[in-house]
């Protein structure tokens, strides 16, 4: 049984690199649930039923942030002593300002309606090449612990994440979801 | 020393001692019990042979309620004091039930608040908590009647999409009953359970979940032994009852067109449209009667008036698929539950969408009941603990008022539970010491728009100045679904003592009451239980040395065996009529006096064991 204190890569016995084997990872979830889910202690003392809420909880945490590649990368740096909540003016640059604002407009100038569905894949598919390239970046410059330039790269990966998630919105408000 | 039960080495290995464990399925229209017997999870049927028991509960002046059949043969004739339905009711005001489109035959108590309606009967106020107990009771007994022994535990399901509140007044009802709940069960998991476990499939699977009053979609994946709910959506207020209440309405319309001068009341309107629908699950046509009037309702004319209620749980099939970023295609199964799902329309409709046909197999009545039987057997300790493990998920955001009544999200919805998350808030004021949370449930931005859950107060927060306490608040959603609260102020380490004012149901001084009526029946069944389990171990221990006897017997000599036997029958009289204290003396008085034929065997039969082995295997242990 692993402790509170492990970090999420040690939990689930991974390298702590920005490339995650997603089959690796899952494997590794579902053998320690089997182990320490609440369900194994339905009928033990109250202090062991405490215990695994706690630990179950801290193990999906671990899972839901290491699955997602945006919340990887923010952890990973966080394992650098490097706070991405913290942006000030040197982490966004003129060229990711100048592309947030092109592909907002882009975003905000479809008409409402079911014709805007094409346009909206074809958006997505645009942020997706963009998010795959940076993440690739984002890679690089941890590897060669570059931890500045990677966490000027991890908010424009947010920055395009959102984006992508205000597509989808866009879309299902269109389709009368 | 305890006698050994001496096997044959390469013997069978001793059963473990089984616990009484059920599963409750706790429907809108009928609810049902199940337990393991022997290799299977079967429904308990009554005395009648029935299955299913109708959530129905008819109360009467100074005397017990009537649950059941019993009970649902009185609803149309005495509708003030026969409940139906009651599970529509769990976890929501007054107001709201006013306002909810749907037929409430009753009368409700104005004096109780709005948070807590509670029902006028000839017997006094009845809340869903209460009605909800009754039917449950009535479950218990049926359980302990049929298996002969007092229950430990039960696995109660709700509905996936049931809200804080909702599980909350269940699990209520189910102290009220007296039963130690080991889980509250999502329905859909609990169907994908009694399926799972019986195909052996793998892959992704649909459940689709459509009962009298819920309506529930959840999408799991089965691998390995765990069955992982990645999305799951619903309406807790859409089911059967809606279809009934929409051809109710059309007959009434006939009627009326037909000049008929006396409309029948509601309630009969809708026994003649629940007839009608189950009618047409094996017609194209069906004759409804009532004295002289007569029409024929057919299927194309079902299917105009369910095609808005049939299309919103269809949609809510592909909000799910979205929600788990998966498509028809990736759907290898799909699964029927709830009665509803009986009707072709449906059943078609859910083939259509997802371009495979659903299983059908299990009773979709008893598919439920029968999960929730099988996770009982597990989590009371009656299987290994290699058995499946069930990864459930939140149904609905939790967030908490922000400036401007605005929600900020904290656990979205889907998440896997248990779950805990922290956030961090500080104080306005110079000197505050306490700070109120609003909690709400939904996906809305506005407050107003969500499922309000509770306030909590934090209370004692170190006087600072504005803005330099850090109070972290922890959001902790339990396997059962259920919301509780913790605080800290990081700077001083004080825990925040946290008050709960839930915006629903009964404060918990309430609810202590109503325990505190049902604990002083408590006592005297403690007692009893405590004989019973005194009993058996007696039973169990004569058992053992009855055998012993017959195969060893002559390994005592006179003197031995006359003393044993003077033992066995003290516990043999004493069994009968003593407390459970006396029993317990008297079996351990048995004990000593054939431990030492206990070792004699013991003796005996590692003699034997050794002779029995091959001579190579002796010879290599001295060496």
């Amino acid at each position: 049984m692993q402790s509170l204190n492990s970090n999420y890569f040690q939990l689930f016995n991974l390298p702590e690199s920005c490339v995650l084997d997603q089959d690796k990872l899952s494997e590794a979830y579902r053998v320690q649930q089997q182990e320490i889910h609440p369900d194994r202690f339905a009928n033990a003392p109250e202090p062991e039923k405490l215990r695994a809420i706690q630990l179950s909880s801290y193990l999906n945490e671990a899972y839901e942030t290491l699955k997602s590649p945006l919340r990887r990368a923010a952890y990973l740096l966080s394992l650098r002593e490097i706070d991405v909540e913290n942006v000030d003016q040197n982490d966004l640059g003129m060229e990711l300002l100048l592309e947030q604002i092109q592909l907002r407009e882009q975003l905000d100038e479809l008409p409402m309606d079911d014709s805007a569905l094409d346009e909206l894949d074809r958006l997505r598919m645009e942020v997706r090449v963009k998010l795959d390239s940076r993440q690739a970046k984002f890679a690089e410059h941890f590897e060669q612990e570059q931890f500045a330039d990677a966490k000027k790269i991890y908010h424009e990966l947010q920055f395009l994440y959102k984006l992508l998630a205000e597509i989808d919105a866009g879309e299902e408000t269109r389709l009368g979801y | 020393m305890a006698l050994l039960q001496i096997q044959e080495p390469g013997g069978k290995e001793a059963k473990p001692l089984h616990r009484l464990a059920v599963g409750i399925d706790l429907g809108t229209t009928n609810s049902l019990v199940s337990a393991s017997c022997g290799m299977r999870v079967e429904t308990l049927a009554d005395e009648a042979g029935e299955h299913l028991l109708p959530s129905v509960v008819h109360y009467r002046k100074g005397g017990e309620p009537l649950v059941g059949f019993e009970a649902k043969a009185i609803l149309v004739e005495d509708p003030l004091n026969t409940i139906a339905s009651i599970k529509r009711l769990l976890g929501k005001s007054l107001s709201e039930l006013k306002a909810e489109q749907g037929y409430l035959p009753f009368e409700f108590d104005e004096s109780r608040g709005d948070g807590a309606p509670a029902i006028a009967t000839a017997a006094g106020s009845k809340d869903a908590i209460r009605v909800s107990a009754d039917i449950l009771a009535a479950l218990v007994a049926r359980a302990e009647n049929s298996l002969k022994g007092k229950l430990e535990g039960a696995v109660i399901t709700v509905p996936a999409y049931f809200n804080d509140a909702q599980r909350q007044q269940t699990k209520d009802a189910a102290a009220l009953a007296g039963i130690n709940v080991l889980r509250l069960l999502n329905e859909p998991t609990a169907a994908a359970v009694a399926y799972g476990l019986d195909s052996e499939d793998q892959g992704n699977v649909i459940v689709f979940d459509l009962g009298g009053g819920t309506f529930d979609v959840s999408l799991l994946n089965l691998n390995k032994g765990v069955f992982e709910v990645l999305a799951t959506g619903g309406d807790t207020s859409l089911g059967g009852d809606d279809i009934d209440s929409a051809i109710a309405d059309w007959i009434a319309q006939q009627m009326e067109s037909a000049g008929l001068t006396s409309i029948p009341s509601r309630g009969r309107l809708l026994q003649l449209a629940n007839g009608a629908k189950h009618g047409l699950s094996d017609n194209d046509a069906f004759d409804i009667v009532f004295e002289d009037w007569s029409a024929s309702l057919d299927v194309s004319t079902l299917q105009k008036l369910t095609a808005e209620i049939i299309g919103r749980t269809i949609r809510t099939c592909r909000r799910v698929l979205r929600d788990a970023a998966l498509t028809i295609d990736n759907i290898d199964n799909i699964v029927m539950v709830g009665g509803s799902t009986r009707m072709p329309l449906v059943r078609d409709a859910v083939a259509e969408f997802f371009g495979k046909a659903p299983l059908t197999d299990i009773d979709p009545d008893k598919v439920v009941a029968i999960g929730a039987g099988i996770q009982a057997d597990v989590l009371i300790g009656n299987k290994s603990s290699d058995s499946f493990l069930l990864l459930d998920v939140n149904p609905l955001s939790l967030g908490i008022e922000t400036m401007g009544e605005l929600v900020e999200k904290i656990i979205p919805r889907n998440t896997t539970i248990p779950v805990a998350k922290a956030q961090e808030f500080t104080t306005f004021k110079d000197g505050q010491t306490v700070m109120s949370l609003h909690v709400v449930q939904g996906e809305r931005e506005l407050v107003s728009d969500c499922r309000s859950l509770a306030r909590f107060e934090l209370r004692g927060i170190p006087a600072m100045v504005a803005g330099a306490a850090k109070i972290r608040v922890s959001f902790q959603v339990d396997a059962d679904g259920l919301l509780s609260v913790t605080a800290e102020e990081l700077s001083t380490g004080t825990k925040a003592e946290i008050q709960v004012k839930p915006s629903y149901g009964l404060e918990s001084s309430l609810i202590e009451d109503m325990l505190q009526d049902s604990q002083s029946n408590a006592q005297v069944d403690m007692e009893t239980r405590s004989i019973k389990e005194a009993q058996l171990e007696a039973t169990q221990l004569l058992d053992a040395i009855a055998n012993a006897l017959v195969a060893d017997g002559e390994l005592l000599t006179k003197d031995e065996a006359d003393k044993l036997a003077l033992s066995i029958k003290d516990l043999e009289s004493i069994m009968q009529e003593g407390s459970s204290t006396q029993i317990r003396a008297a079996t351990e008085e048995l004990n000593q006096v054939s431990s030492d034929f206990a070792a004699k065997r013991m003796d005996l039969h590692i003699a034997n064991a050794l002779r029995g082995e091959s001579i190579d295997a002796v010879k290599n242990e001295t060496e």
